[in-house]
C-alpha cells in the first residue's frame, strides 16, 4: 500500500488484468495528453506558437492546485469511511468568508506593506484551518458518527442536509450575492514572464501552499503513529479496533485534517479570485470531487492529479472550445476515465469494491 | 395592427381565479414585483422608493378619484437565487397579482428573464403590466434580437396588456455602438451573461458593430458559477471590451478579469450593471482603477439633460437621503406616473381593467421626467435617448446624453 493512500490495500491480481491495467493507465494518458498535444500542433503549424497553450497550462496548473487542496478532504474522508462529506465545500465557503473577516479585522488592505500583510495572512490562513477544522470534527461528531451503523443513505442524506445548513450560514454572515474583496496579493500582477508565458502572484501562491501542504500531508499519513492508524482502520475498521485502534479518534481526525487542508484551500481562493459568494462551496466542492473520483477516491496523489487535470482541461476549454461547454468537457473526460479505468487515475480498489 | 382592448376573463381557465375585467369594490391594488435580494436590490429599492414618491405625489393620502390605491411591493429573487428573478418565484407573484380580484396594475419585472414568466401569466388574467427596466427586444416585438415565436407566445390572450417605459434593447445596443465608435474602437470583444436580456442585448450590439463595421470577435457566453474568467480573458485581442449582462451574474469578477488580462482596453456595460453592487468596490464592487475604464448605458439621462426631472431629484433627495439618486428611482417614478396617469384618465371606470389597458395604449405625447413620450401599439415607448454614465467615486455618474446614429438600430 502506497503511503500516502489510506485506502484499502489492493487485492492480488492474474498477469493478464496487470497487462490491461496498465494498458488502460497509459492509454488514459495517451486521452489526457490528446487535446493540449492536438492544441499545440495547431498552435504551431498557424504560427502562434506553443506561448498561448503555455499561459493556458499556467492558469490551468494554479486553478487545479486549487480544487487539489479542498479534493484532498473528499479523498481522505471518503478513504477512511467511504462516506461523500458533501459538506466539504461549504465548509470551506465558510473558510473563505472567515478568512475575508480577518482581513477586516486585522486591518489588511493593499496598502498594507509586504511583512504585514504575509504575518497577516498567516494568522488568517491559520484561522481559517482552525475554523473549518473545527466545523469539519463537529459535524462528524453530531451528523455522522451516530450513523456510523445506519444504512448509507443515512450519513449521505445527513451530508447533503449539512451542505445546504452551511450554505445559509453563508448567506447570513455575507448575503447571498458575489461580492469583490480586496486584492491584497494583486493576484494577477504578472510575477515572471518567460517569452510571452506569465506567472502572475496568485499561480504563485496556489502552487507554493499547495504543494508542501499535499507533501506534508503524505508524509504524515505514511510516518506518523495516527497516519498509520488512519491507513488501518481504512483498512479494515473492526481489525483495527482488535488491534487497540480507537476508530472514533482516528476518524475525527481525519475529519480535522481535511478541514485543515480545506482552510489553506479557502484563504488561498479568496486571494486568487478576489471574488466570494456562498454558492462558492458547491461548486467548488463538485468539481473537487469530481477531481478526487477522477485521481482515484481515497489516494492524495490521485486527488492532486486529478484536480490539477482538471484545471487544466477548464481553462483549455474555456479558451478554445466554449466557455459554456466546459463542465460538460470535464465530465466526459471523467466519464471515458471512470468506463476504461473505474477506480481513478491513481486508485485502488476500496473495501466497498474489493 | 394589435388590438389593445380585453375581452372580459370569464373565460379564465388557468385555475387562477382571477375574476371578471372589473375589480369589485372601491380599492386598487398595484403590485410591484422586483427582485429584493443580492445585487439588484439596490436598484430594485430605488425603483420602489420612485414608486412610491410617485404615489404620495399624484394619488395624496392613497385616493385617486373615488378609488383608494393600495401599493404591495412583491420579491421576485430568493435567497438561493438572489439579485435576479427566479421563475417560481416570479410565477407564484404573477399568480397572486392576477387571482387577486382587487389588482389593477402589476409593475414589474425587473429582469426581462422574470417578465417571459409573469406576462403570460398575467396577460391571461387581463391585468396590466408596466415595467420599469425591461429592455429585451422579444418581449414586446420580433425585432432582430428577438427569438422564434416572439413576442406572440407571451400574449396567449392575443391582446397587449404590457407596456414599459425604458427604451429597448435595439436602441441601447446602437447607444453603446456608437460610444464605441466616438471612443475610437477599432475591434470589439463581446461576451455576454447567457441571460435573455444579456444575450439579446449581445445580439443587438453585434448588429449595430455590423452597421458600424466595428468587428465583433470572441462572442462568449459567461457562466455566472465560474470562479473566474481568466482564460477566457486572455483571449481578448481587441481594444475594446464589453458585456452585455447584469451584476447579479458575476459581472464584478467578468470585468475584473477582463480589465486584468487586457489592460489597454476600454471596458463598456450595459444598464444592468449600473449600480452601486458593481460600481463601488466598498459594496463589493469592481476595484476603482477598473471601475474608471469602463462606460455604462442607462436610458436615464442625467438632470442637466432632463430639465423635468430635477423637482423629482430634488424631492428623492429630501425624503431618502443625500446619496447621487440610482437611476432606477426615475424609472420607477415614472412607472408609478403613468400607471396612476392612466387610471385618472380612466376615470370612474379606473376599476375596469379593459378600459385601463386601452388607457395605457392611449398614452401619447405624455410629458414626464423622462421627457414626452408616447406608448406604441406594441406597448414600447417612443423615447430613444441614452444616458451615457462614467464611475466616479463607485457611483454611475451621469456623463453625457447618447443620440445613436439611426442607421445603427438595427430594423426587423
Amino acid at each position: 500500500m502506497e503511503a500516502a493512500s489510506i485506502a484499502a490495500k489492493p487485492v492480488s491480481r492474474r498477469p493478464g488484468e496487470v497487462v490491461r491495467d496498465l494498458l488502460s493507465r497509459f492509454g488514459l494518458i495517451a486521452f489526457l495528453l490528446a487535446m493540449p498535444v492536438y492544441i499545440a500542433v495547431k498552435d504551431l503549424s498557424s504560427g502562434e506558437g506553443i506561448t498561448p497553450l503555455l499561459n493556458l497550462l499556467v492558469l490551468g496548473i494554479s486553478n487545479g492546485a486549487i480544487w487539489a487542496l479542498i479534493a484532498v478532504g473528499y479523498t481522505l474522508v471518503y478513504g477512511i469511511i467511504e462516506l461523500i462529506n458533501f459538506a466539504h465545500g461549504d465548509n470551506f465557503m465558510l473558510g473563505t468568508f472567515t478568512a475575508f473577516a480577518l482581513f477586516g479585522t486585522l486591518g489588511l488592505t493593499v496598502a498594507t506593506g509586504p511583512l504585514g500583510l504575509v504575518a497577516g495572512l498567516l494568522v488568517c490562513m491559520l484561522a481559517a484551518m482552525a475554523v473549518c477544522s473545527t466545523t469539519n470534527v463537529m459535524i462528524e461528531r453530531v451528523a455522522y458518527r451516530p450513523l456510523r451503523n445506519a444504512p448509507r443513505l443515512a450519513p449521505l442524506i445527513t451530508a447533503v442536509g449539512f451542505s445546504f445548513i452551511l450554505q445559509n450560514v453563508g448567506i447570513l454572515w455575507f448575503g447571498s450575492s458575489q461580492f469583490s474583496i480586496p486584492n491584497l496579493i494583486e493576484s494577477q500582477h504578472v510575477l515572471i514572464d518567460v517569452g510571452g508565458v506569465k506567472v502572475r502572484n496568485g499561480d504563485v501562491l496556489a502552487v507554493a501552499v499547495t504543494v508542501p501542504l499535499v507533501l506534508l500531508l503524505t508524509q504524515f499519513i505514511g510516518r506518523s503513529r495516527i497516519g498509520k492508524a488512519m491507513r488501518a482502520t481504512a483498512q479494515d475498521p473492526e481489525a483495527a479496533r482488535l488491534m487497540g485502534i480507537n476508530v472514533d479518534t482516528t476518524i475525527s481526525f481525519t475529519f480535522l485534517l481535511g478541514g485543515l487542508a480545506a482552510g489553506a484551500a479557502a484563504v488561498i481562493y479568496a486571494l486568487y479570485q478576489t471574488t466570494l459568494w456562498y454558492f462558492a462551496g458547491f461548486q467548488a466542492g463538485l468539481i473537487a470531487f469530481t477531481a478526487a473520483v477522477m485521481g482515484g477516491i481515497g489516494n492524495l496523489q490521485g486527488a492532486v492529479l486529478g484536480g490539477l487535470i482538471i484545471g487544466v482541461i477548464q481553462n483549455i476549454s474555456d479558451d478554445r472550445i466554449a466557455a459554456k461547454w466546459t463542465p460538460a468537457v470535464v465530465f466526459a473526460y471523467l466519464i471515458v476515465i471512470m468506463v476504461f479505468r473505474p477506480q481513478g487515475l491513481l486508485g485502488e480498489e476500496t473495501r466497498e469494491a474489493g | 395592427m394589435l388590438g389593445v382592448g380585453f375581452t372580459a376573463c370569464g373565460d379564465d381557465d388557468d385555475g387562477d381565479g382571477g375574476g371578471g375585467n372589473k375589480v369589485s369594490g372601491s380599492t386598487l391594488t398595484i403590485y410591484s414585483s422586483l427582485p429584493l435580494q443580492g445585487t439588484s436590490r439596490g436598484q430594485s429599492e430605488a425603483v420602489i422608493n420612485g414608486e412610491r414618491l410617485a404615489l404620495e405625489e399624484l394619488a395624496p393620502g392613497g385616493k385617486l378619484g373615488k378609488y383608494r390605491i393600495k401599493y404591495v411591493s412583491l420579491d421576485d429573487s430568493t435567497a438561493q437565487n438572489p439579485g435576479t428573478a427566479d421563475e417560481g418565484q416570479t410565477a407564484q407573484n404573477a399568480r397572486r397579482a392576477s387571482s387577486d380580484k382587487t389588482t389593477i396594475f402589476y409593475l414589474g419585472e425587473f429582469n426581462s428573464g422574470g417578465t417571459k414568466v409573469s406576462l403570460p401569466i398575467l396577460n391571461k388574467g387581463g391585468i396590466p403590466q408596466i415595467s420599469p427596466a425591461n429592455t429585451y427586444v422579444g418581449l414586446t416585438t420580433d425585432d432582430p434580437g428577438s427569438e422564434p415565436g416572439e413576442p406572440q407566445k407571451y400574449y396567449p390572450t392575443g391582446k397587449r396588456t404590457y407596456a414599459r417605459v425604458v427604451p429597448r434593447d435595439t436602441i441601447q445596443g446602437a447607444a453603446l455602438v456608437a460610444t464605441m465608435q466616438e471612443d475610437g474602437c477599432k475591434g470589439l470583444t463581446l461576451w455576454n451573461d447567457g441571460s435573455t436580456y444579456g444575450a439579446g442585448l449581445a445580439r443587438n450590439i453585434e448588429l449595430s458593430a455590423q452597421q458600424a463595421n466595428l468587428p465583433v470577435e470572441g462572442k462568449e457566453r459567461t457562466d455566472k458559477n465560474a470562479a473566474n474568467y481568466r482564460s477566457l480573458a486572455s483571449g481578448i485581442n481587441t481594444d475594446c471590451f464589453a458585456w452585455a449582462g447584469v451584476t447579479g451574474e458575476n459581472g464584478v469578477q467578468v470585468f475584473k478579469d477582463a480589465a486584468a488580462a487586457c489592460q489597454d482596453c476600454k471596458l463598456y456595460g450595459p444598464d444592468g450593471v449600473a449600480e452601486e453592487a458593481f460600481s463601488n468596490p466598498a459594496e463589493g464592487g469592481v476595484p476603482a482603477d477598473v471601475g474608471a475604464r469602463t462606460k455604462v448605458t442607462v436610458a436615464t439621462l442625467g438632470v442637466k439633460d432632463l430639465p423635468a426631472a430635477k423637482p423629482v431629484v430634488e424631492k428623492f433627495r429630501q425624503k431618502f437621503g443625500t446619496r447621487a439618486i440610482d437611476p432606477y428611482a426615475i424609472y420607477g417614478y415614472e412607472t408609478m406616473a403613468l400607471a396612476l396617469d392612466v387610471l385618472k384618465r380612466a376615470g370612474d371606470n379606473a376599476n375596469d381593467r379593459e378600459v385601463v389597458i386601452e388607457e395605457l395604449f392611449n398614452t401619447k405625447d405624455r410629458d414626464s421626467v423622462l421627457g414626452t413620450y408616447s406608448i406604441d401599439e406594441n406597448g414600447d415607448t417612443t423615447l430613444t435617448d441614452y444616458g451615457l454614465y462614467v464611475i466616479e467615486d463607485g457611483q454611475p455618474t451621469y456623463s453625457k446624453k447618447i443620440v445613436a446614429d439611426p442607421k445603427l438600430i438595427p430594423k426587423g
